[in-house]
């Protein structure tokens, strides 16, 4: 990976052209809360105005320590050059050797939506900008990690189901939802991360692809081939962190994508006609050889004792099979699990530095794009602050 | 949160939304630092041409067709703002016919968002700066990845016509983006319209639904209000058919007048499929807003007994006035292509702006990858390289046919007639 101009510039460069550093970063503050109204400030340096947009952005940061590297982005520890105690963090798009079309889909969906959606619990996109070799770099903050009990699954599950809703509300489906995803910032709030399979909601007939969200967190409609779904598919992965939570293990770990639809049988039930009209008729859906019945609620409270009769309700209609009878996001904010005993524990109570039980273990699955594997939410070093 | 408060947080309302007269301050802003940065630049061509010796060696020697960039040559005539305006609308309405050119054609969502970037893009640059027949292709394709319509770039740049380069597509893809300050989302007018229709429908099948602030209408009140509306000049054989009618119409307008003029910059989406269908089919589009926001005068009901004005009335007063500064918007658009006059003026534009492209910005690749000039280490270190690229560039640059007004034509004629 190219090594950005960060690394290089040292401080002294930016002190030897104040006057032009201010100029400029007045002109992209007064522009960055409005329209590029005010355009003539700047228009008499050598640079096109747009770059010149750009360069001020990049400016903004200081580039420190690596924290980590995916396939498809690497992620840096940053901070603002003119408050060095507020934290970001870098994501620096790779580009794709491969991919010859420019931009990569993920990068562009991550984008795209997240600077249309801001709310305390999905990562904020403060800046995007380029370096000189065209490297797309997001801004990320500060960690911590976690020891817990059942009200601060409350807490965190409260603060995924805000954030889930919010995209749906704004007809995104997030579609990656696994506790990688879900960063927790040093103020204990849970940031939903990760927008590189996001897309807008479809219009009615409209096909889209079945290929998405990581194995363990996919609901049997998927693995079925779905191309018609809704905000079911992420309600679903929020149920499998929900039991993961609870568990504090993945709850349904499958090798394969048919094993997976195996362990969902054999712990849920075999989906049929009868409880999920219209399933056969999905594009891979396979006659089951063995049937299991449906899993009542005696099933969940003696998975799940911690939660409770009224959490494993909730779990319940999360993991549902069939997706039209599956809960909402805003039928499960409504649930009355949130306001029964305990209360959701309050975010500055939450652990704040956990001991990390790393697992070490690289999910190197087909789709699975993020960090070395970690299980649980307080695995990452960091917060995307993008 | 209501609907405007979340329209509030897109990037739409954040960065692309316009006073009439912020935006004209805006393109005449761009066009001023385009024109001196021109003029700048093709005398700096001049004189590295005058300058040109063997010193030079291993690049290609200045062509013989020096003659229209004299280094003397101070008076450079740049494009004004209304014809930087001009050239890019036609563009604009070349990116819907490009469209045409897949099969099947690309929907009209892709085309519109690539539309909407070509405008946006242009906001802050020019085209002295940067051609548009060299940024449109590339605006499509950007469209396609980020309105989930799938296809290689092979693929899409086998359907533009005059066969460019899968490198030639995709050149300008960054400073696309960069012009578009990466936001990627355009709120179209479409689905507004589709659920405005579909509410109308309900409401002639009697299955219409109450307004939130008129909760006392009934689906059979509604039905028989809409039943009686002042005819359309053109009879229709039933009120559905009359609403078919009108969608269609509206629909034709959003994918044109409404792409190629300013009203995505001054209004919102829903007002701007409000003044299409208001120029579509008036009573129907008056009636729509009824039932939303009471009659202009309502009657008496039974919660304002004492008060015979309509409590919405200058709010509803206030939205007609917008809606209809919209729609006269989009009235007054007439296809350039059609329209022998404009295209004449066009063709006026298109010469000047042969003479007044900036001679630096004609390689994008190259273009990208110079370093940026403001202080940094790794720029200072490479700015030897930089001149060196710099000067071959502008050697290039003279040898570049000089009889060609608009580069090859990217769509065919034949669609224009």
């Amino acid at each position: 990976m190219a090594v950005s101009p960060f690394a290089s510039r040292s401080p002294s460069v930016t002190v030897s052209s104040p006057n032009a550093a201010l100029r400029l970063r007045a002109a992209a503050a007064q522009n960055a809360s409005g329209p590029l109204a005010t355009a003539k400030s700047v228009h008499h340096t050598d640079r096109e105005l747009t770059e010149q947009l750009n360069d001020d952005v990049r400016r903004k940061y200081v580039k420190d320590k690596r924290l980590g590297e995916g396939t498809y982005a690497i992620v840096y520890l940053g901070y603002l050059r003119d408050k060095p105690s507020s934290y970001v963090a870098i994501k620096k798009i790779k580009v794709n050797a491969e991919y010859k079309d420019g931009l990569t889909m993920d990068a562009i969906r991550e984008v795209k939506y997240l600077q249309e959606l801001s709310h305390p619990n999905v990562i904020a996109l403060h800046d995007v900008f380029s370096s000189k070799d065209q490297n797309l770099n997001l801004m990320l903050i500060k960690e911590a990690d976690i020891h817990y009990g059942v009200a601060e699954v409350k807490a965190w599950m409260g603060m995924l189901a805000r954030g889930v809703w919010f995209c749906h509300e704004n007809f995104v489906l997030h579609r990656d939802i696994k506790p990688n995803n879900l960063l927790i910032a040093s103020d204990g709030e849970v940031k939903l991360a990760d927008f590189g399979l996001a897309r807008s909601f479809a219009d009615p007939y409209l096909n889209m692809t079945h290929q998405v969200i990581t194995r363990w967190y996919r609901p049997p409609e998927l693995l079925y081939g779905a191309r018609q779904y809704s905000g079911a598919v992420d309600v679903w992965s929020m149920g499998m962190v929900f039991a993961e939570l609870l568990l504090r293990i993945p709850f349904l770990a499958g090798n394969t994508d048919v094993d997976q639809v195996t362990k969902i049988c054999e712990a849920l039930g075999t989906p049929t006609e009868e409880n999920w009209p219209g399933v056969s008729e999905l594009p891979n859906y396979l006659p089951p050889d063995t049937h299991h019945p449906l899993q009542g609620r005696d099933f969940f409270l003696r998975m799940f004792p911690t939660a409770g009769p009224v959490g494993c309700d909730l779990l319940m209609s999360m993991c549902t099979l069939d997706p039209r009878k599956r809960t909402t996001a805003v039928q499960a904010l409504r649930h009355s699990w949130w306001t029964v005993e305990p209360r959701p524990t309050r975010n500055e109570d939450l652990p704040q530095k956990p001991g990390t039980k790393k697992m070490g273990e690289d999910l190197g699955r087909r789709g699975e794009r993020s960090m070395t594997g970690c299980l649980k939410m307080q695995r990452d070093n960091w917060t995307l602050v993008l | 949160m209501i609907e405007d408060d979340v329209y509030r947080t897109s990037s739409q309302y954040r960065l692309w939304s316009y006073t009439n007269a912020s935006l004209q301050s805006l393109r005449a802003t761009t066009n001023d630092v385009a024109s001196q940065r021109v003029r700048a630049a093709i005398q700096r061509v001049g004189e590295a041409h005058l300058s040109a010796t063997p010193s030079t060696s291993g690049t290609p020697q200045p062509g013989s067709d020096g003659e229209t960039r004299k280094p003397d040559d101070k008076k450079i005539e740049c494009l004004t703002p209304e014809e930087e305006l001009v050239l890019v609308t036609y563009y604009c309405e070349k990116t819907l016919e490009l469209g045409d050119e897949y099969k099947p054609p690309l929907p009209t969502m892709v085309r519109a968002t690539a539309i909407q970037y070509l405008r946006r893009f242009y906001l802050t640059n020019s085209p002295m700066t940067y051609h548009p027949k060299d940024i449109m292709a590339c605006a499509l394709f950007l469209a396609t990845k980020t309105d989930n319509y799938y296809m290689s770039l092979r693929q899409f740049a086998a359907g533009v016509p005059g066969g460019p380069s899968e490198e030639k597509v995709i050149a300008p893809e960054f400073l696309i983006m960069q012009g578009l300050r990466f936001t990627f989302d355009v709120r179209h007018p479409f689905r507004g319209l589709e659920g405005g229709v579909m509410e109308l429908s309900a409401i002639a099948q009697g299955e219409g639904q109450a307004a939130p602030h008129m909760p006392s209408e009934t689906p059979q009140e509604l039905q028989r209000a809409l039943l009686a509306i002042a005819p359309h000049p053109t009879p229709s054989s039933s009120i559905a058919d009359r609403i078919g009618r009108a969608h269609g119409a509206t629909r034709e307008l959003l994918k044109s007048a409404a792409q190629m003029t300013d009203v995505y910059f001054l209004y919102t989406p829903s007002q701007i499929w409000m003044a299409a269908f208001l120029l579509a089919d008036r009573p129907l589009a008056e009636f729509y807003l009824d039932t939303k926001l009471g009659g202009p005068l309502t009657q008496t009901t039974e919660s304002n007994q004492n008060n015979l004005q309509n409590p919405l009335y200058e709010l509803r007063t206030k939205l007609l006035q917008v809606i209809s500064d919209c729609a006269a918007l989009l009235h007054a658009y007439t296809s350039l292509s059609s329209d022998p006059d404009q295209m004449k003026s066009l063709k006026r534009i298109a010469k000047k702006l042969y003479h007044c492209q900036n001679p630096e910005k004609v390689n994008l690749k190259r273009d990208l990858a110079q370093p940026p000039a403001s202080a940094t280490d790794s720029a200072a270190a490479s700015e030897t390289e930089s001149e060196r690229l710099a000067k071959k560039r502008k050697l290039e640059e003279q040898k570049r046919s000089t009889n060609d007004m608009f580069g090859p034509e990217l769509v065919a004629d034949r669609t224009k007639h």
